[in-house]
């Protein structure tokens, strides 16, 4: 290649780089980095409770046929961090990370040019279904399966503390919350089903 | 018209110059060999899965997969790509069918990430460093030089300066604007707050510290030290400026002619990236490796081969 195609490459490659930055675009290999550029201050701090017992246990789960049974990492074939993500964040609605950085302060030609109203989120995912679509195609379920799987069940704890007594040292003042989340299969859903995710 | 002389003469002389054949050959097999543990830590979740269990359906599909149709893992075929991955990144290091191998592996990083952040859709960002240096030592003649390719093809000539400098030039000007967007995202989404000594270093601090709980005697089980810094926003805001001076300040060291300079600023990153992952297990430790774009390698290979390497191949003495 000459010096000159050279710069021909270079000139597309940075205005590639550089657009993803101005227009927030950030699908592998382009960013416009945005990793804990997130920051709304609060009043409370609160971390999940890490149950250990509870992740190795799994999703309880009701079947079409009325049995109960436990869904756990180990079933699925899936790593354990990313379990723990599905059980204490996903199934509870909760965004991962790079969904809420895409969606915060985006700017008016942002809006714009991704076709968004004002309070309309760049990311918007239905995770109820995906949790059931993901866990019973996993298991070879179908719909009308008398196993299918038509309930999901979690629960975890969190600690909340109040921020400006974390800062004054003082880590006793803590309330444990519980929280519990029960999904339902929704029968429109079938619908869906044949097309997956994409 | 003077104007775009002037531009050219800039953009000429900060491409295509300060590199040798040589540098660029030695770069590939340094940032091959620091893959080659990169890779490893980065997919180890993977690798511990059952390669003849359940075939996992995506919960949330990385955007190339949700385009290629791919909605769930193969176990077995992640086990095969990362063998794939491993001995193309050594062919790469040895320069063997060179343009080929950083293909390979960008193929791979491309499957094997994919899988990684589908299954909770949690998306990293530790790899955009490493695969625009691959991508732009794809397009380059880096096989050219220290390779069985030179050897077996019988290339005797080298490469010339511009040809080794503008991939090296353009990775670390990549690196350098990395950290200037990383800048660039946070005053975007929360504004100058973000540095403040009360900001989101502080929050991170604190979050980090007790998300493995306290004992009875109310103390952190873990990263004690990030609580204790979490208790004073006044080093917290230092911090923060030392943050920001150096994320914006980034770029200077493309000006830096000074080794030891550089060295400095370097250690200095690396000091950085090692205190956020200890203190808030922010995980880039291992990307420190791509600095090597930094620096001009045949020096430093020379010293490796005449003072460190004779080390280890005088070997185990036979006691008897």
């Amino acid at each position: 290649m000459s010096k000159r195609t050279i710069t021909l490459i270079l000139i597309v490659y940075l205005t590639i780089i550089w657009g993803a930055v101005i227009f927030r675009i950030d699908y592998f290999p382009l960013t416009w980095v945005p990793m804990y550029s997130v920051y709304e201050p609060s009043e409370t701090i609160s971390t999940s409770i890490k149950d250990k017992a509870a992740i190795k246990k799994g999703f309880r789960v009701t079947h079409r046929d009325g049995s109960i049974s436990y869904v756990s990492y180990k079933d699925l074939n899936m790593p354990k961090p990313n379990f723990g993500r599905l059980y204490s964040a996903i199934i509870f609605g909760h965004d991962p990370p790079k969904h809420k950085q895409g969606n915060t302060s985006l700017g008016s030609i942002n809006r714009w040019i991704r076709g968004l109203d004002d309070h309309e989120r760049n990311f918007s995912v239905d995770w109820e279904w995906r949790m059931f679509w993901t866990i019973n195609k996993t298991l070879r379920f179908e719909p009308g399966d008398p196993k299918f799987i038509t309930r999901i069940e979690s629960s975890h704890q969190k600690r909340v503390y109040k921020k400006a007594d974390l800062l004054k040292g003082e880590t006793r003042k803590v309330e444990i919350q519980t929280n519990t989340v029960v999904i339902d299969w929704q029968d429109q859903w079938v619908e869906r089903w044949n097309h997956g995710l994409l | 018209m003077a104007f775009c002389k002037s531009i050219n003469r800039i953009w000429n002389q900060f491409f295509f110059t300060g590199f040798s054949g040589a540098s660029l050959g030695l770069l590939r097999m340094y940032i091959g060999i620091g893959l080659l543990f990169f890779h490893t830590y980065q997919f180890a979740t993977v690798l511990t899965l059952n390669p003849i269990g359940a075939m996992y359906y995506f919960v949330e599909p990385i955007c190339y997969f949700k385009l290629l149709g791919i909605q769930y893992h193969i176990p077995a075929l992640s086990f095969v790509m990362y063998i794939i991955l491993m001995y193309a990144t050594v062919l790469m290091i040895a320069g063997k069918n060179t343009r080929t191998s950083i293909l390979v592996i960008i193929l791979c990083i491309f499957y094997l990430k994919g899988v990684r952040d589908s299954f909770s859709g949690d998306v990293h960002h530790r790899y955009i460093i490493p695969m625009q240096i691959l991508f732009l030592f794809l397009l380059s003649k880096c096989g050219e030089v220290h390779s069985r390719d030179a050897r077996q093809r019988h290339i005797h000539e080298g490469i010339q300066e511009w040809e080794a400098s503008w991939p090296i030039k353009t990775m670390q000007l990549y690196v350098a604007l990395f950290y200037i967007w990383s800048v660039i995202a946070k005053v975007r989404v929360s504004g100058w707050v973000w540095f403040a000594g009360e900001g989101r270093i502080q929050e991170v601090l604190i979050k980090r510290s007790v998300r493995w709980g306290v004992t009875d005697q109310g103390e952190v089980v873990k990263n004690g030290l990030s609580f204790e810094l979490a208790q004073h926003p006044d080093l917290i805001q230092f911090f923060g400026i030392l943050v920001l001076a150096f994320e914006l300040g980034f770029p200077l060291l493309l000006l830096i002619k000074s080794v030891k300079l550089r060295l400095a600023f370097i250690l200095g990153v690396t000091a950085f990236h090692i205190s956020t992952f200890v203190l808030m297990d922010v995980n880039f430790l291992l990307i420190p490796f791509v600095y090597l774009i930094f620096f001009d390698l045949v020096p430093i290979h020379q010293w490796l081969k005449s003072r460190a390497w004779p080390l280890f191949r005088r070997g185990p003495s036979i006691a008897g």
